[in-house]
């Protein structure tokens, strides 16, 4: 099955300036592709160079089978929501979805039909007929995101879909973007700065800085690339704090291991250049425990974060 | 200053004033014309050259006065083409001229057409004979009528903006 | 093209401020016509003038209101943040840029239907309403068209909105300047190819001959060459310019 994004050496010039050089992905048909990066880091320029906005100054793209040089054919099959996107103050949220039906050619009555059923997903089908100038923020975000759906998009590109939104908006974003994913079959691009999003809800995710690529790949293999020390925490019975510390400190792969403050609560940090993957070494740690006869009360791997392989790569380069 | 003295002296300005175009002369096709406020109306003037020479140089001027006393005359307004250039008039020929005006005021006025030489010594014009022109009223705008536009589409327009608004911000 | 200007009627006229510039310009002609209708001294050429004062004012006005809604077009909705959404559709720009031109367009429409009874009433008793309204519909449309599509390119190009809006007024300014300038002033062949090659004047010009002194269509119809060039040169550029330029960012960045 061909990839429904795929995007080979792209790059958009300014004069001297490189917004995005050398960006190269794939993405399949129904997944969702987090795109980090840092303020500046040319996530919307990348967006906008998918999205047709602005043309490649290098390299070549397509979405869903459509090559870049059919821009109008692109446009046809993908839903945007842009960043910071406006909306006609004097517009009802009825009025502002059927014109955009009627832009993707829908007929009067299907795009009538099709704004009721967006609305009502989206949950402002009791507002409809209120002017978008009475809409919170929020509810302007969701208004887009429907927009983003009127053509039934084969890509939806979201940028920076929670900006300035509390909690619990973020989180209703959120689960609209892994509904369209999961019930649309859409293949959804994220750009967001904000981590926590990109573990939430993405398959994948790419990374980057400065124009470039840092880093891409599912979260967990992300993580993996980051330089970042690995450590885990145990709870033991209090009594057995000693023997547990002696147990661990003879298993080979584990660096230190240590009381952590809180009764009975331990921190083993892991080599880094033994090679082993760090479960595979927590695992040799936890027999030893069991095998010593000393009763495990909770464990955490913490390992490489996201967070962390995003400062290192975003730092590097 | 004594008539004796006065007939003397329009004697010697007499004596000694230039003498008017010889052989020339300028006559109209009509004697007077009766008309209605805003219509057009047209007289023709022909100039004749008894002479027997060709005369050249020659300029005709349409004149407008008022002879009612009230009304108001300002000749661009009754005509736009007041000054016509006239090509040479053989011995004994003569040419027409259309004269079209507008009847921009009522009224009674006096039209009659001046013909003088471009250069050479100055010499009296010669004119032809006063054209009278009475042009009836009739009345052209009804100005009470005006209110109910005046008021009335405003005020439409007005209701129709004000309508608007309110639907929508209900 | 037929949404995008559909829309953008509805977005000038439902949305109110159609109506509302509307209303204001009735009420300036309300002002000009009863004045000269209750003037007991109006002479029948002042009246013609007067009719012709009344399209004068319709025509500039209608122009000057599709002027600045079409300056707005574009630039207007790169600083309201609407523009993108309206680019990632399939429509082409050339389509968005006509139902764009169109709906500028109405203004001048919708100003020239109000003017009708003012004209009808103020011209009936010289004869003239017909070819009052008609040299009207006909000038009126052509100046329209030039500077809306004026405005319109302005819009593209301009770095923001304020820059787009200024520089069509100023434009339209210098455009009419020349109307006001005494008769004297206007004398001469190089004041006569001035005023004939600027449109508004030509347009202006053409406009007093036929209604206050009373030409046949044809008598200066040379006046009518440079509204019509304005008109078509400024509309096929607007369009291709539209089409090729329309983008995100206005001015040299863009």
């Amino acid at each position: 099955m061909s990839a429904a994004i795929t995007a080979r050496g792209v790059e958009k010039r300014y004069g001297s300036l490189v917004a995005v050089a050398d960006l190269s992905f794939e993405v399949e048909a129904g997944e969702i592709l987090g795109v980090l990066g840092p303020n500046g880091a040319g996530k919307t320029t990348a967006i906008r160079v998918l999205t047709t906005i602005f043309a490649p100054t290098r390299g070549s793209f397509d979405v869903a089978g459509s090559p870049h040089t059919c821009p109008t054919e692109i446009r046809r099959i993908i839903g945007v929501l842009p960043e910071s996107a406006g909306y006609p103050e004097r517009q009802t949220a009825e009025e502002y979805l059927r014109y955009h039906a009627r832009l993707y050619g829908q007929s009067r009555l299907g795009a009538r039909a099709v704004t009721k059923s967006l609305l009502d997903e989206v949950g402002l089908g009791e507002r409809s007929r209120s002017l978008i100038s009475t809409y919170s923020r929020g509810m302007r975000q969701r208004l887009g995101i429907a927009r983003a759906l009127v053509n039934e998009p084969k890509a939806v590109f979201l940028d920076e879909p929670t900006l300035g939104l509390d909690p619990a908006g973020q989180r209703q974003i959120l689960s609209t973007i892994r509904r369209i994913a999961a019930e649309r079959g859409a293949t959804v691009l994220l750009s967001t700065h904000l981590l926590a999003e990109v573990e939430e809800t993405c398959s994948r995710v790419l990374i980057l800085s400065r124009g470039r690529v840092a880093a891409q790949g599912t979260v967990s293999e992300v993580a993996r690339q980051a330089a970042a020390p690995r450590s885990g925490r145990l709870r033991v019975p209090r009594e057995h704090v000693e023997s547990a510390i002696a147990a661990l400190q003879a298993v080979p792969g584990v660096e230190a291991a240590s009381a952590d403050g809180q009764p009975g609560l331990l921190k083993v940090t892991l080599a880094q250049t033994d090679g082993r993957p760090p479960e595979e070494t927590m695992n040799a740690g936890l027999r030893a425990l069991i095998e010593a006869g000393i009763p495990l009360l909770s464990y955490e791997l913490e390992g490489a974060r996201l967070s962390d392989a995003f400062l290192a790569m975003t730092e590097a380069l | 200053m004594s008539s004796a003295r006065l007939a003397l002296l329009i004697g010697l300005l007499l004596a000694f004033a230039p003498a008017a175009q010889a052989g020339l002369s300028v006559s109209n096709d009509r004697t007077a014309i009766a008309t209605k406020l805003g219509h057009k109306f047209v007289f023709h003037s022909t100039i004749r050259n008894d002479s027997t020479a060709p005369a050249g140089g020659l300029v005709a001027h349409l004149n407008v006065v008022d002879l009612s006393g009230h009304t108001y005359v300002d000749p661009e307004d009754w005509s736009s083409h007041r000054t016509r250039y006239l090509a040479p008039i053989p011995a004994g020929g003569s040419t027409t001229l259309p004269w079209p005006m507008n009847a921009v005021n009522s009224g009674t006025i006096g039209v009659y057409v001046a013909v003088l030489p471009r250069s050479g010594a100055p010499v009296p014009p010669t004119t032809g004979p006063t054209l009278r022109v009475r042009i009836q009223d009739r009345k052209t705008l009804n100005s009470g009528g005006i209110l109910p536009l005046a008021l009335g589409l405003p005020a439409l327009l007005g209701l129709m903006a004000l309508g608007v608004r309110f639907r929508r911000a209900r | 093209m037929v949404v995008v200007a559909g829309q953008e009627l509805r977005d000038l006229w439902l949305g109110g401020r159609g109506l509302v510039l509307s209303f204001a310009f009735s009420l300036l002609l309300s002002v000009i016509s009863y004045l000269v209708a209750t003037n007991r001294a109006l002479n029948f050429l002042e009246q013609r003038e007067s009719v012709n004062l009344t399209l004068q004012v319709a025509i500039a006005v209608g122009a000057l209101l599709a002027l600045l809604t079409a300056a707005d077009a574009v630039s207007g909705e790169r600083e309201r943040g609407t523009l993108e959404s309206l680019l990632v559709t399939p429509v082409s720009r050339l389509e968005i840029s006509l139902g764009k031109l169109l709906a500028a367009l109405s203004l001048w429409a919708a100003a020239f239907v109000i003017t009708v009874p003012y004209v009808w009433f103020l011209a009936r008793g010289v004869g003239l309403v017909g070819n009052a309204i008609a040299v009207g519909l006909v000038v009126g449309t052509l100046l329209a068209i030039f500077l809306a599509s004026f405005g319109f390119l302005i819009s593209v190009f301009a770095a923001s909105n304020r820059v787009s809006l200024s520089l069509s007024l100023l434009v339209l300014l210098a455009l009419f300047v020349p109307t006001q300038l005494p008769s004297s002033a206007q004398q001469g062949w190089a004041s006569d190819l001035l005023l004939r090659l600027n449109p508004m004047t030509a347009g202006e010009h053409y406009v007093g001959k036929i209604v206050t002194n009373g030409h046949a269509w044809s008598q200066d119809i040379s006046w009518l060459v440079s509204p019509l060039i304005a008109a078509a040169l400024f509309a096929a550029t607007a369009l291709v310019a539209g089409a090729r330029f329309t983008r995100l960012r206005g001015g040299a960045s863009g």
